[in-house]
C-alpha cells in the first residue's frame, strides 16, 4: 500500500513527520491524492491531520515488520498526546525521604530505568527494600499499589529488614489503607553488577551481553506499560561501584572519581535513563544525581534509619544545585 | 507469583521460583554464644550471606571464628545450627591448642549435648590453604564434600581465616597483577555465595587491616567518601584488599582494641598506672543491621560481650 522505494515512504508511517505537503512534493502527486493517502491512514487509528507532526514510538520495530497489520496495531501519537498522558501517568515511588524525593522530582519515575550506585555499605539494598515496600502504598501515599519483584544476586535482601522497614511504612501511614495491588509496579535488581564482574574474559561478548540486557529492561519498563495502560514498571538497578577487572575500566578508574562511577563501562551509562550515585560526605549519606534527561544535577543526604530512608537527621535542608 | 516454592531451592531448579518475604524468614542464624554480641549483630551470623571481620592482629578475630566453628553444633534452642564446620585457614600455625580449651568449655557448658566422650573438635573441618589459586581450586572439592560427605552433623558453616593472607603477599603492585587479583575476589565470592545458597550456609571470612593514608588514592586501593577507616590502638585503619573485596561480602563487623590506662585511683604521674585492653566490635555495614558496637572481652573460655 502506497509504496514509493524511491522516495523513502515505504510505509504512511515511515518517517516521524509526514504532512500534505511534503508527501505530495515527494511522492509526485497531487495535493488531494496525498489527502486521500492521510485520510485512509488516519482512518486506520492514527490520530493525525496534515500539518501535525506524529511521533512513532518503536518506530525499529515497525521497519522489520513486514506485515500491514503490525503496523496498524501501533497507535502513532504526537507529542502533546505523549506530554499529556506523561502527565496523568508520570507517577513517582516515594524514597521516603523528602529531600531524595526533591531532586528526585517525586521519586523513582515511572516507565525509566533507574541505576543506583554507591559504595558497599552506602544503602543501595536499604533503598532498594524501602522502594519495594512504598511500591505497595496507595498512590496518594506516594505508592502505586502494586507489587515488587526483587532480584537479588548478591544474597543481601534480608527479609527481617524488609519486615522492619515495611512495619515502620505500617506504622507511619495515619489511617489504615487497602492495599489490594495486583500487578507488578516494580522491578529491582540488586545488583546488576554481581554476574559481569566474574567470568567475563571477553570484553567484547560482556558489553553485547550487558547492552542486550539493558535493551530488554527499558522495554520491559516500556511495554509493560504500555500494554496495560496503567500499569507502570519501575525498574531499579543497583550496580556497585568496584575495581573492573577489565584493563578498559582500570583505566578509567584511574583517570577521575567521577570516571570510577562509569562503572559497567560507557556502553552501560547509555541505557539506564537515570543514574543516581550515593555517597558519603563526611558522615552524611548523600545521592547526587549524575545523568538524568530532566532532572538538574543536584545532591541532597539522606539516613538511614531503623525505620528505613529517611531524611537526614540534621534538620537543615541540605538540597543544593551543583 | 502463583509459584511459591518453600525451602531452599535445589541446584537442578531452573524455573523461576519467586518467593515472598515471608518465606524467607526466619533467617537461621548461628550464634556466637553471648546474648550482648548476639544483640549487637541481631543474633548471630546470618546463613545464605557472606560475613565478613575485619581486625588487626590479636584482636580475637580467630577467637570469633574458632568459637562460632564449635558453637554451630548445638540444637538451634541453644543458637546454634546442629551443624559442623568448616575451617579453611591459610595463616599458620593452626591454633589447636586454643581450639580444644574451647571445645572443653564448651563441653562442660553444655554437658547433656556432648555425651558418650563426644568431642566437638570432632565436627570442625580443618583445610590449610596456601594461595589464593589452591583456594579456588578446591572449592570443588567442598562443593563435593558438602554435598556427599554424610558427617554426623552436616556442614553449615565454612570460615576462612584469613583470606588477606593469600592475597597481600602474593600480587605484586602493578595493574595486571591488581586485574588478576580482583577476578580471583570475584571468582571465589561468587563461588562462595553459591554455596551459601545452595548448602544454606553461615560463610566468615576473616580479613586484615592497613594503615589508612590520607589522600594517598594508592593504585590499589581507590577509596571514596569514608569507606571504611576506623581508630584501632590509636592508628587509623581501613581494611585490606580495597573495594572490590568490599563489594564481595554482605555484611562487614570490625574489631578494635584499644588500650586505656586504668587504676588512675593512685593519681599523678607518678602512681603506677596499669592497662587495659579495650575491646569492641563494630557493624561497619549489613544489609539487615543498624550501625551498632559493643565492647567485649577474651577469657578463657571463650569472647564474651560487656555492658559498659
Amino acid at each position: 500500500m502506497m509504496t514509493s522505494a524511491s522516495t523513502g515512504f515505504n510505509c504512511y508511517l515511515d518517517g516521524s513527520i509526514v504532512s500534505l505537503w511534503v508527501l505530495s512534493a515527494n511522492l509526485e502527486i497531487s495535493e488531494s491524492a496525498a489527502l486521500e493517502i492521510l485520510k485512509v491512514a488516519s482512518s486506520r487509528g492514527s490520530v493525525m491531520d496534515g500539518n501535525n507532526a506524529i511521533v512513532q514510538q518503536e518506530q525499529q520495530q515497525q521497519k522489520q515488520s513486514h506485515n500491514p497489520k503490525d503496523w496498524i496495531a501501533v497507535d502513532p501519537q504526537n507529542a502533546w498526546d505523549l506530554l499529556h498522558e506523561e502527565r496523568s501517568l508520570m507517577t513517582h515511588i516515594t524514597t521516603s525521604c523528602v529531600d531524595l524525593d526533591d531532586i528526585l522530582g517525586g521519586g523513582i519515575s515511572c516507565k525509566q530505568v533507574t541505576e543506583i550506585g554507591g559504595v558497599p555499605g552506602i544503602g543501595k539494598t536499604q533503598l532498594g527494600i524501602q522502594l519495594a515496600v512504598n511500591v505497595q502504598m496507595p498512590p496518594y501515599c506516594g505508592g502505586l499499589g502494586g507489587k515488587a519483584i526483587y532480584i537479588d544476586t548478591e544474597g543481601s535482601f534480608m527479609a527481617e529488614r524488609a519486615q522492619e522497614i515495611a512495619e515502620a511504612c505500617v506504622e507511619d501511614l495515619s489511617c489504615p489503607v487497602e492495599i489490594q495491588g495486583k500487578d507488578v509496579k516494580i522491578v529491582i535488581i540488586d545488583s546488576i553488577a554481581f554476574h559481569f564482574r566474574q567470568g567475563f574474559e571477553d570484553l567484547a561478548l560482556r558489553t553485547r551481553i550487558l547492552g542486550d540486557m539493558a535493551l530488554k529492561l527499558m522495554k520491559l519498563a516500556k511495554v509493560c506499560s504500555l500494554a496495560k495502560k496503567n500499569n507502570a514498571i519501575y525498574v531499579a538497578v543497583m550496580p556497585q561501584v568496584y575495581v573492573s577487572n577489565f584493563g578498559l575500566s582500570f583505566v578509567l578508574l584511574l583517570s577521575l572519581i567521577q570516571d570510577f562511577f562509569a562503572l559497567q563501562g560507557d556502553s552501560w551509562s547509555r541505557c539506564c535513563t537515570n543514574r543516581v550515585i550515593l555517597y558519603w560526605n563526611g558522615n552524611e549519606r548523600y545521592a547526587y544525581i549524575d545523568k538524568s534527561p530532566y532532572l538538574r544535577p543536584a545532591a541532597a543526604s539522606y539516613s538511614v534509619t531503623s525505620r528505613g530512608i529517611r531524611n537526614s537527621a540534621s534538620n537543615c535542608k541540605r538540597s543544593r544545585l551543583v | 507469583m502463583s509459584q511459591i516454592q518453600s525451602g531452599p531451592s535445589t541446584h537442578s531448579n531452573l524455573h523461576p521460583a519467586f518467593m515472598t518475604p515471608q518465606k524467607l524468614l526466619p533467617v537461621e542464624k548461628c550464634s556466637l554464644g553471648c546474648p550482648i554480641l548476639d544483640c549487637c549483630i541481631g543474633g548471630g551470623i546470618p546463613c545464605n550471606s557472606i560475613t565478613e571481620i575485619v581486625a588487626e592482629s590479636g584482636s580475637g578475630k580467630t577467637q570469633l571464628c574458632l568459637q562460632l566453628s564449635l558453637r554451630a553444633q548445638l540444637p538451634p534452642f541453644l543458637g546454634g545450627l546442629s551443624a559442623s564446620s568448616l575451617y579453611l585457614y591459610t595463616e599458620f600455625p593452626f591454633p589447636t591448642r586454643r581450639l580444644h580449651q574451647l571445645s572443653s568449655a564448651l563441653q562442660s557448658q553444655y554437658p547433656q549435648i556432648f555425651v558418650d566422650d563426644y568431642n566437638p573438635c570432632d565436627s570442625v573441618f580443618l583445610q590449610s590453604v596456601n594461595n589464593a589459586d589452591q583456594l579456588l581450586d578446591i572449592m570443588p572439592q567442598i562443593e563435593s564434600f558438602l554435598e556427599n560427605s554424610k558427617p554426623r552433623l552436616p556442614v553449615r558453616v565454612i570460615v576462612i581465616d584469613s583470606i588477606a593472607a593469600l592475597f597481600r603477599s602474593e600480587f605484586e603492585n602493578t595493574a595486571s597483577d591488581l586485574i588478576r587479583r580482583s577476578s580471583l575476589f570475584f571468582k571465589i565470592s561468587g563461588k562462595l555465595k553459591e554455596l551459601a545458597k545452595r548448602f544454606n550456609l553461615a560463610v566468615l571470612v576473616i580479613n586484615q587491616v592497613m594503615d589508612f593514608v590520607e589522600s594517598g588514592c594508592g593504585v590499589n586501593e581507590v577509596r571514596i567518601g569514608n569507606l571504611g577507616s576506623f581508630y584501632s590502638s590509636g592508628r587509623r585503619v581501613c581494611p585490606a584488599l580495597g573495594l572490590s573485596w568490599a563489594n564481595c561480602v554482605n555484611s562487614r563487623l570490625f574489631l578494635s582494641k584499644d588500650e586505656y590506662e586504668s587504676g588512675l585511683v593512685g593519681g599523678g604521674e607518678s602512681g603506677s598506672v596499669s592497662r587495659e585492653t579495650r575491646r569492641r566490635l563494630h557493624v561497619v555495614f549489613a544489609p539487615h543491621l543498624p550501625g551498632l558496637s559493643c565492647e567485649f572481652v577474651i577469657r578463657r573460655e571463650g569472647v564474651l560481650g560487656v555492658n559498659r
